[in-house]
């Protein structure tokens, strides 16, 4: 498995125009970055299309990685995050996913897809536990399953405002217990 | 951050964790991005909620994708699988992200919420915004036709230590000429050589990460880290 140093060296590679890096770069992500997209669009066409989008944004912006201060797996990660969250909402608006349809649960992970620090991960779900249960299921789904507001406030069955109000609340508890 | 109180920092954060959410409208996020541009503690914060949030993404299994997905990616971006010929062709590879930047500069510029230039020039001709894609640098560029200098204010990002950011000037198709190592102070002046002034209007400024003292070989030898175009004040 590539290392966190190996992926980085791939990403600085690229962005000075070495195709070979920006393939070894591909071969060591894409399957994480394909899982990632596939979680959130829960279709495999789609999220195979969407792969190809992440890539190419990868690498017209390879040269502006080192300065953003992710980790880089994290800038990898984030860009795949954004671009299937922005491909699912075309859609919805479009009619051809409905807004609710609950996802694919996750499959569990082998040591080989932890490309996040295993501290981070627990660091987030210890502050997460704390949240109400309901609480933490909306940022996971606002994250993961790209929704919004109204389709949280929907899910919930409460006001927007209320649902507004509920997840800012949650984002400063986070924010007060992950900065402890 | 130090001189704001406690509950506006709280805003902040609430607001990074918000966009990095993807939960603003279109306007709120435009608005936030607009204070990031200036505000590196915002930055911070939005840095700090995208690796937090990113640990959720962490019990995702990898999914292995078939072989032609890399072969549209390839076909996509290396049309020709010609060697690479160099920083040009990268130049022109990024269309996307420039016309990106660009959107973002005309959108700052004509929103009225752009801060004023370090010294107000007299004949101020041509500015530039060159920013790196996430605004992590941003150089603002104003030329002044009376004392033909670029009036330069750094309004984001830095050098990485031990390195310096040089100014170029690519005009159409010409290769990138050197206008000189940015001051290390974020305000400060460049001259712009008599032979170089009439190729600034519709030209494009970038700043690459060189070694201290700028590059040894006249040509760009380190990443592009921001782009802008030369445009009318």
């Amino acid at each position: 498995m590539a290392t966190r140093d190996d992926i980085e060296r791939h990403i600085l590679r690229a962005a000075q125009g070495d195709r070979t890096a920006f393939k070894a770069l591909y071969d060591a992500t894409s399957a994480k970055l394909l899982g990632v997209a596939l979680r959130v669009l829960n279709d495999r066409a789609e999220a195979e299309d969407v792969l190809q989008e992440i890539y190419v944004k990868i690498w017209h912006n390879a040269a502006r990685y080192n300065v953003n201060g992710l980790s880089p797996m994290t800038w990898l990660i984030t860009i795949a995050r954004n671009s299937a969250v922005d491909r699912l909402r075309k859609l919805r608006r479009a009619g051809t996913t409905d807004v609710l349809e609950d996802r694919i649960a996750d499959t569990g992970a082998g040591p080989e897809t932890q490309a996040i620090a295993a501290s981070e991960r627990r660091r987030l779900d210890a502050c997460m536990e704390e949240l109400a249960a309901p609480r933490a299921e909306a940022v996971r789904r606002a994250y993961l399953d790209g929704e919004t507001y109204a389709d949280l406030a929907a899910r919930f069955d409460v006001p927007l405002n209320t649902m507004r109000t509920w997840l800012r609340r949650s984002l400063l508890k986070l924010k007060e217990c992950l900065s402890r | 951050m130090s001189d704001r109180d406690q509950p506006d920092r709280d805003e902040d954060h609430i607001l990074a964790g918000e966009y990095a959410l993807g939960l603003l409208s279109a306007e709120e996020a435009a608005a936030f991005e607009a204070r990031m541009v200036r505000d590196p503690d915002l930055r911070a914060a939005y840095a700090q909620w995208a690796t937090d949030f990113a640990a959720m993404t962490d019990e995702i299994a990898p999914q292995a994708p078939p072989a032609h997905v890399w072969q549209r990616i390839e076909a996509g971006l290396f049309p020709d699988a010609r060697p690479r010929a160099g920083w040009m062709r990268r130049l022109a590879l990024w269309g996307g992200g420039l016309a990106a930047a660009a959107v973002l500069v005309l959108a700052l510029v004509t929103g009225g919420d752009w801060g004023a230039p370090p010294q107000a020039p007299a004949e101020a001709l041509y500015r530039a915004e060159v920013a790196a894609e996430d605004r992590s640098l941003v150089v603002d560029a104003v030329y002044d036709a009376a004392t033909g200098t670029l009036l330069i204010d750094r309004a984001a990002g830095a050098p990485a230590p031990g390195r310096a950011l040089e100014l170029w000037l690519i005009a159409g198709e010409a290769a990138p000429v050197s206008l000189g190592v940015l001051p290390e102070d974020r305000r400060g002046s460049i001259p712009v050589p008599d032979a170089l002034r009439p190729r600034l209007p519709g030209a494009v400024l970038a700043v690459s990460d060189e070694p201290p003292g700028g590059s040894p070989t006249g040509a760009p030898t380190g990443d592009v880290l921001a782009t802008g175009a030369v445009r009318d004040t």
